[in-house]
């Protein structure tokens, strides 16, 4: 199995804090939708945050094509091709959204394809383009995920980290998220999704990772996840959900 | 009728100079959440800047200008160094940069006055007792070159921030310092840039305010609320709502001032400000105001 990041062993927290991950595992294979699930305080968004350098790590390792990220700074992963999309607060909310695109190539060297590539990508998201100089604070929920994920796709990353895409959103809408990321998935971009709409997020996932009390407690494809029955009772709401 | 015009327009006048006041101000709180009560004073010692070079040297203030916005920069860079960027994660921050601040202006209060002593200054350039004449109504020439030049120096800025590649990460780090910085914003050098584009903006705000207003180094605890009720009127951090906020309160002063009692003109500025905070506290372009 060829592996494009792991995380062994991590312990990690906020401030001076109690540990919230400790002893965290985590393979992550090129290519691939990866879902994180687990209660509230699992450590889930904190496991995301140690690898994208937002919070340091204690002890153990993030290991990316073999090399380590233990002490960069977030710019620092950006620039390795580590996208992190944070919950709810990705955007700028009084600039624009092709403002909002722009900054997304903020950490490009070369700024010189920025507004062609911010182009094309708008071609594929129509509603960008149609709201490209409206500020992102005035879109709907949906638009402005929408966007926070189509702006990933400009640094062309290896790896895109989402927090919970689904949160506040309705239904039918959190299902057109999961389409967006399964077409970056598609385009060979790696996913690693945090969801607390477990059942969905797996669903729409290759490989299933659930975490407790900031340890790994199973993982496995997505579809053994869904069936194993104590996983079932105790993360997806009985075994009716499934 | 003549006199509306005329208060208007002096009104008018004072407004771009009030805006150019509250700019720094604005930017300061904006980007770094630093409510700035040392703002004031550094207004006085940019003033201070041009008094001296057209005392000594016969420089117009109007050249001391750029000369005051450096000096003042440079203040402010050494300042954000010692006093504010090892505090800057806490999460205390604004309400610990009051009580710095504080202290911040009242030694630059007491090192001016030890400097420069107490007394009343004004720089006196030809045009700052001259005025133009249209009709029956006057322009005051010093407070006309004042109103515009400020302008100049806020579009400037606006036009920096909006279209820079620097200004798109102050912007952006104003909005939403994490998002930022996961997108590769230096969100620590910002912080310490727009405090110097801030403290600068108050030297530029001095040069054009030392041939307006009669100044000495106690005179900025009297702008405090000023400039306060201007930035809390526009909304905290919004440049455009400064502009608005600083003609809007000014004309109404200048009114006050006419029509009511000179003594009552500055109340206007306190007054606004409690009924600002009882009725809109975000202000007219700011966001809902945000507690934790």
């Amino acid at each position: 199995m060829s592996e494009l990041l792991h995380v062994s062993n991590v312990t990690a927290g906020y401030g001076d804090g109690p540990a919230i991950l400790d002893g965290a595992e985590l393979t992550v294979e090129p290519g691939k939708v990866h879902c994180i699930i687990g209660p509230n305080g699992a450590g889930k968004s904190t496991l995301l945050k140690a690898i994208c350098g937002m919070l340091k790590v204690r002890k153990g390792d993030v290991l990316y094509r073999g090399e380590s990220l233990k002490g960069l700074r977030p710019d620092q992963v950006l620039r390795k091709g580590i996208c992190f999309v944070p919950q709810e607060r990705a955007l700028f909310p009084k600039m624009t959204v092709r403002e909002n695109m722009r900054m997304g190539g903020f950490s490009l060297p070369d700024t010189s394809n920025l507004e062609k590539r911010i182009d094309e990508i708008e071609e594929r998201f129509p509603i960008l383009k149609e709201r490209r100089d409206q500020h992102a604070g005035t879109m709907s929920g949906g638009q402005q995920q929408t966007l926070a994920m189509a702006r990933t796709m400009i640094l062309k990353p290896d790896i895109v980290m989402l927090d919970e895409p689904s949160l506040g959103l309705a239904p039918k809408i959190v299902q057109e998220m999961f389409d967006i990321m399964r077409m970056m998935a598609a385009e060979g971009i790696t996913i690693l999704l945090v969801e607390q709409n477990a059942l969905m997020g797996l669903k729409n996932s290759d490989w299933g990772v659930v975490l407790d009390l900031g340890k790994t407690l199973f993982s496995g494809p997505a579809k053994d996840v869904l069936q194993d029955p104590r996983i079932q009772d105790l993360y997806l709401g009985g075994s009716k959900a499934a | 009728m003549a006199d509306i015009l005329q208060t208007l327009i002096l009104g008018l006048a004072l407004g771009g100079v009030f805006a150019l006041m509250g700019s720094g101000l604005s930017l300061v709180f904006g980007v770094m959440r630093i409510v700035n009560l040392a703002h004031p004073v550094m207004i006085i010692a940019g003033a201070y800047v041009a008094y001296w070079g057209f005392k000594l040297y016969g420089i117009d203030p109007l050249v001391m200008l750029p000369v005051a916005i450096v000096i003042l920069a440079v203040i402010g860079i050494l300042l954000y160094k010692l006093v504010f960027e090892r505090e800057a994660r806490s999460a205390k921050y604004s309400e610990m940069t009051v009580l710095l601040t504080f202290a911040v202006a009242m030694i630059v209060e007491g090192a001016l006055g030890g400097l420069f002593t107490n007394t009343q200054r004004v720089t006196s350039p030809a045009y700052a007792t001259d005025a133009i004449f249209i009709g029956d109504v006057f322009i005051p020439t010093g407070q006309l070159y004042a109103g515009i030049l400020s302008l100049v120096i806020i579009a400037g800025l606006a036009l920096f921030l909006k279209y820079s590649r620097f200004g798109y990460a102050i912007r952006a780090t104003t909005q939403n310092r994490e998002a930022a910085e996961l997108l590769g914003v230096n969100v620590s050098m910002v912080a310490l840039v727009s405090f110097a584009i801030g403290i600068g903006l108050a030297g530029a705000a001095g040069s054009l305010v030392s041939f307006v207003f009669s100044f000495f180094p106690a005179k900025h605890w009297e702008w405090i609320a000023v400039l306060m009720s201007l930035v809390v009127l526009g909304g905290m951090g919004s440049l455009l709502g400064t502009v608005v906020a600083s003609f809007l309160l000014s004309v109404i002063a200048a009114f006050v001032g006419t029509y009511i009692g000179a003594t009552w003109s500055t109340m206007t500025f306190f007054l606004a400000l409690f009924l600002i905070l009882l009725v809109r506290p975000q202000g007219l372009f700011g966001e809902k105001p945000e507690l934790a």
